[in-house]
């Protein structure tokens, strides 16, 4: 069922998770869902399915490891619960136990970047790297809330695991109308069209980019704003696209570590084909470990707020 | 089609061949740690190789014609460096080759390497090899048998010192919130981690009242007493049942050759030709000393 939210509304991707694995598990008999202790998301689910509902209580180790053992069974697990913890504590199972058989794992969870005020044991922050580097992922950061039932969906027919990020996931604003994009997985979206520059982007600075287009649009400037949603395995045709479009010029904003996530990727794209960019600048989290404050706060204390955003955009399209 | 069943066909092992079994197995390990010039985890392979044999050659439903079947039981190795003793076992029981296994252990391209890959050789059930992962496999795979409302069992074998892992009591509590009385695990207490003998380092006892703390039923043995595993065997309680089984086995590290016995040094190793033809005597005296 496509979710009915328009663009600007508010919606929870949380419940959105809920929702929608509560319908995948009448078309998937084998649909488990998995979590340690972070299950208020998935009531839908767990009170329609009781006996494919397995938290396991504060055992990351185990919800993923029991995660495999269903999967090498062939059932389709979903675990659901705070990045931080599953891309960390869960690191060497998510490798040793998912990835190294190829198994048809999902890990989905919230928390990616400086989100939710918690400090820096409730950030995930270097998650798409850790991820990224594992053999046999696919690696996901999704900031349309509306778009998460799609990739549930879509996912439920992969042969390997995935991982799906998000923010918050409470509140989240919708950023496409329903079927104006195609969501695909190894796809990007244009979420606009420019020549000036490309911006590219993931998750929950999607929103941010959008503003700091607008912002240059104001100045007649042409921004190309790229939802790169799937960091692994990355459309390279769509980046080696846009440096020819968009005059060589981009700015990849992440909230990620600066090194590492999506911006390490696409310099790889890049290099990889030997393409020369007139000018690549790259907005994330420094090595600091960012303390608290609210998401747009710390984004402006670290330097990748919209202020910064719309000034790196005003660099590189003033570079020769 | 219900795997075939040793039971079933009546050709289930006694006791006495059950021990030649675990002889054949112990001869072969020392012949690959003879003729492969890596290392071998040759003394936890020994300490395992009677539990190795009462399992596949008597408790479990499995089928070395049908890998896939549903029916099947499961086996999660969980001390993923016993595997070449796991791929032995497996031989006598007829899913591989033997000379397959010796002829290529180790070397590129083989499927038998130190640590069980599923992907390299169908007939494992697990990838494993980083410790302290394979119950909570065997979890999910109990957990899947209870889904699907099948009687199969999962059995899991932990040696003691992997079960230092916290995921290992992660598991364990899964496992009994869960009720999976489907699930048995085995621990190859042999009191030895790589460096040291284990309680010198970490402090296990009381070792089973701490999975009876749990709320696992506990079954304490000699793990090398072929006729104390066999009666394990048969008094395991129903797949339906609701308390998951964990038999803790006494044994030796190094088990049946007595320069490797209890001898830190032979964690892992290889023989060479001149010591395997000393390893085989000594395995030879050990088997005579017992049977008289």
């Amino acid at each position: 069922m496509p979710v009915t939210f328009t663009f600007g509304e508010m919606l929870s991707a949380r419940s959105v998770i809920g929702s929608t694995l509560a319908e995948l598990g009448d078309d998937y008999p084998n649909l488990y869902v998995l979590t340690p202790d972070i299950g208020a998301t998935l009531v839908e689910f767990r009170d329609k399915f009781p006996e494919r509902f397995i938290d396991v209580g504060l055992a990351e180790q185990a919800c993923v490891g029991i995660s495999a053992g269903l999967a090498y069974d062939g059932n389709i697990p979903v675990v659901s619960g705070m990045l931080p913890f599953l891309s960390m504590r869960a690191l060497e199972q998510i490798r040793t136990d998912v990835c190294y058989p190829n198994l048809p794992v999902k890990i989905i969870g919230t928390h990616g970047g400086l989100v939710g005020n918690g400090g820096s044991t409730h950030y995930a922050v270097e998650d798409l790297t850790l991820m990224g580097a594992l053999t046999n992922m696919t690696v996901t950061s999704i900031g349309d809330p509306a778009m998460v039932g799609e990739v549930l969906r879509q996912s439920m027919t992969m042969t390997g695991p995935i991982y799906i990020r998000l923010a918050v996931g409470k509140k989240d604003k919708v950023l496409y109308e329903p079927g104006e994009h195609e969501v695909r997985i190894g796809k990007g979206i244009v979420a606009r069209e420019g020549t000036d520059a490309t911006i590219f982007t993931h998750g929950t600075t999607v929103a941010q980019a959008l503003d700091a287009a607008d912002e240059l649009a104001k100045d007649g400037r042409s921004v190309r704003v790229v939802d790169m949603w799937t960091l692994k395995p990355i459309d390279a045709e769509l980046v080696l696209r846009s440096a020819a479009e968009t005059g060589g010029r981009f700015v990849v904003l992440e909230d990620h570590l600066a090194y590492g996530g999506l911006a390490t990727r696409i310099a790889d794209v890049v290099t990889d084909n030997g393409v020369c960019l007139t000018a690549f600048e790259r907005l994330g989290i420094p090595q600091v470990y960012a303390g608290f404050g609210e998401d747009e706060q710390l984004r402006d204390k670290h330097g990748y707020g919209l202020a910064d955003t719309v000034a790196a955009l005003r660099r590189v399209i003033a570079a020769s | 089609m219900t795997p075939t069943s040793l039971a079933d066909t009546g050709a289930r092992p006694s006791v006495e061949e059950l021990e030649d079994r675990a002889f054949e197995l112990r001869e072969k390990l020392l012949h690959l740690c003879g003729t492969y010039e890596g290392a071998v985890h040759i003394g936890g392979d020994l300490s395992a190789a009677d539990i190795f044999t009462v399992l596949f050659q008597y408790g479990m439903n499995v089928d070395p014609t049908d890998i896939a079947n549903p029916e099947r039981d499961r086996f999660v190795l969980s001390k993923g460096h016993a595997a070449v003793c796991m791929y032995i076992a497996m031989a006598i029981r007829g899913f591989f080759s033997y000379d397959g296994i010796v002829d290529t252990y180790g070397q590129l391209d083989s499927a038998y390497g130190m640590h069980p890959c599923k992907v390299q050789l169908p007939g494992v059930e697990a990838s494993t090899g980083s410790l302290g992962h394979g119950l909570p496999i065997a979890v999910g795979m109990a957990m899947s048998a209870r889904g699907r409302g099948e009687d199969h069992r999962v059995f899991c074998l932990l040696g003691d010192g992997e079960t230092g892992e916290g995921s290992v009591w992660e598991a364990v509590m899964a496992a009994r919130s869960n009720k999976l009385g489907n699930l048995v695990a085995f621990v190859d207490r042999n009191r030895q981690l790589m460096t040291s003998f284990a309680e010198e380092r970490v402090m296990f006892e009381p070792y089973p009242d701490k999975w009876r703390a749990f709320g696992w039923n506990v079954i304490e043995l000699d793990g090398h007493d072929m006729s104390q595993l066999v009666a394990a065997i048969d008094a395991l309680p129903a797949p339906d049942s609701d308390v998951p089984t964990v038999i803790v086995a006494e044994t030796v590290k190094g088990k049946g050759v007595d320069f490797m016995e209890r001898n830190l040094a032979w964690h892992a190793g290889s023989l060479g030709a001149a010591d395997l033809e000393r390893a085989l005597a000594a395995l030879n005296a050990s088997r005579d000393k017992e049977t008289v």
